[in-house]
């Protein structure tokens, strides 16, 4: 989709009529309709058709800048002396200008962000374990684990393994009793064992269910337990 | 109650805040202490950082006084905090902020009109960031949410006050050279000083919890 990319540079339809006049370097309060409005529908034409949200703002106003064409071309009602003749251009140049005040201050108020982005202000005291390597391991095994804790876990590890696009049915042969043992072996072993270590080794969804679920099951029937030091920190498993 | 005591005692509570700390609060804490007192002394201090060429100054934000590195440290400062800076703000968000900013508080209708396209995605980014804040409901029909600029804003920029920003500018400086008799140009110009709605400081939305 290379044209997207292009129409993506402007952030809405008044950006790039204004890209379109200083292009032309014409007046902004002088804008040759014809031609720009020739230019603007040449760009639209590049908007991919199925972006409609996009897309929409785009349309409506071209469909402005046709009716402010016709209206151009129309033979003018005689006016009263007193009476001024209305340039159908007139809306359109404040909300051109209206929106450029705005853009301007944008890029001042930029410049003001990257200056500020260079200072480092003495405000963040939420201390955070996981940065800190040195930190006991007694302590880490600190606070009991929320439900949310877990489900982030399994999410993430979930994230990193792809859906298989080709479909296949062969039976996975794994149970809840078969996984649960895995778990149960590697706590003796070591005592404490990272939780995703355990789901990252495992290369099938299936399989990371299933073991998700035997754990689950190991903590309902108490056979292990679950520690965390910090929301979004590493869970812990450790035999009860 | 010496004057260099009291330095320390500014000193100290700028060193602990966890937010930019004004000068009344300073004040309600030290009673021997006033506002000018505390610029003052806020001075020296500043001074005599520089002198001993500390990495750090005070520096003025949303109101009150707050520790900030030099720039001269920024390559190392940026690497401790790789993978926890939130990204600069998109074009859109910076736009939209203008428009809020300058004529708060408005309503999101009023931001997409200015906009000529969608902004609702953008101020919730900008809600989600803090920036900005539910300022209200509007009167008019459906009473929609009104925005408002936030205290982290003016300490995300690094201003004190709304006042410090430059204003937009005026539409006849914009179109520079255009001359008088110009029928168009009159009557933006005055549509736009009748809807200018840019009121100064007392604008801004107090929302950061003390």
């Amino acid at each position: 989709m290379p044209y997207r990319v292009q129409l993506q540079n402007f952030e809405g339809p008044l950006d790039l009529l204004l890209f379109l006049i200083r292009k032309n370097e014409v007046e902004i309060y002088d804008i040759p309709v014809a031609d720009i409005t020739q230019q603007y529908l040449e760009y639209l034409t590049m908007i991919e058709l199925l972006d409609l949200d996009n897309a929409s703002e785009f349309v409506l106003m071209a469909a402005t800048l046709i009716r402010i064409k016709a209206q151009m071309l129309l033979p003018k009602p005689e006016l009263e002396d007193d009476e001024e003749a209305e340039d159908p251009r007139e809306e359109l140049v404040r909300r051109l200008l209206e929106y450029q005040r705005y853009k301007e201050v944008a890029w001042e108020i930029s410049d003001l962000e990257k200056e500020q982005r260079q200072h480092f202000p003495r405000s963040d005291f939420t201390f955070n374990f996981e940065d800190d390597k040195d930190v006991d391991e007694e302590e880490l095994l600190g606070k009991e684990v929320s439900i949310f804790g877990l489900m982030s876990v399994f999410a993430e590890i979930m994230k990193r393994i792809p859906p298989r696009t080709e479909h296949t049915v062969e039976q996975i042969p794994v149970t809840i009793e078969e996984q649960a043992e895995v778990i149960m072996c590697l706590v003796d072993k070591q005592d404490r064992v990272l939780l995703t270590e355990i789901l990252q080794q495992i290369k099938e969804r299936i399989i990371v269910i299933v073991t998700f679920v035997a754990l689950l099951d190991l903590v309902k029937n108490k056979r292990v337990q679950l520690n965390q030091n910090n929301p979004f920190a590493e869970i812990w498993i450790r035999k009860i | 109650m010496d004057h260099a005591f009291q330095k320390q005692i500014v000193e100290a509570l700028i060193f602990a805040s966890d937010v930019p700390i004004s000068a009344k609060k300073i004040a309600d804490l030290e009673e021997e202490l006033d506002s000018r007192k505390i610029k003052k002394i806020v001075e020296e201090l500043n001074s005599d950082y520089q002198k001993s060429k500390r990495a750090f100054f005070i520096a003025n934000v949303a109101g009150g006084f707050q520790l900030n590195t030099r720039k001269d440290f920024t390559p190392w400062l940026k690497k401790l905090f790789k993978g926890r800076l939130r990204t600069r703000l998109s074009q859109a968000s910076l736009e939209s902020l203008a428009i809020i900013t300058f004529k708060q508080p408005l309503s999101r209708v009023e931001v997409d009109a200015i906009r000529g396209v969608n902004s609702g995605g953008v101020i919730k980014n900008l809600l989600e960031r803090n920036l900005v804040c539910i300022a209200g409901r509007s009167e008019g029909p459906g009473k929609p949410l009104l925005y408002g600029t936030t205290k982290e804003f003016l300490r995300y920029f690094g201003i004190n006050d709304i006042a410090d920003l430059p204003k937009p500018k005026e539409i006849d400086e914009i179109m520079g050279k255009l001359d008088q008799e110009e029928g168009i140009s009159e009557s933006i110009i005055e549509t736009l000083t009748e809807t200018e709605s840019f009121e100064d400081e007392s604008n801004h939305k107090d929302d950061s919890a003390q």
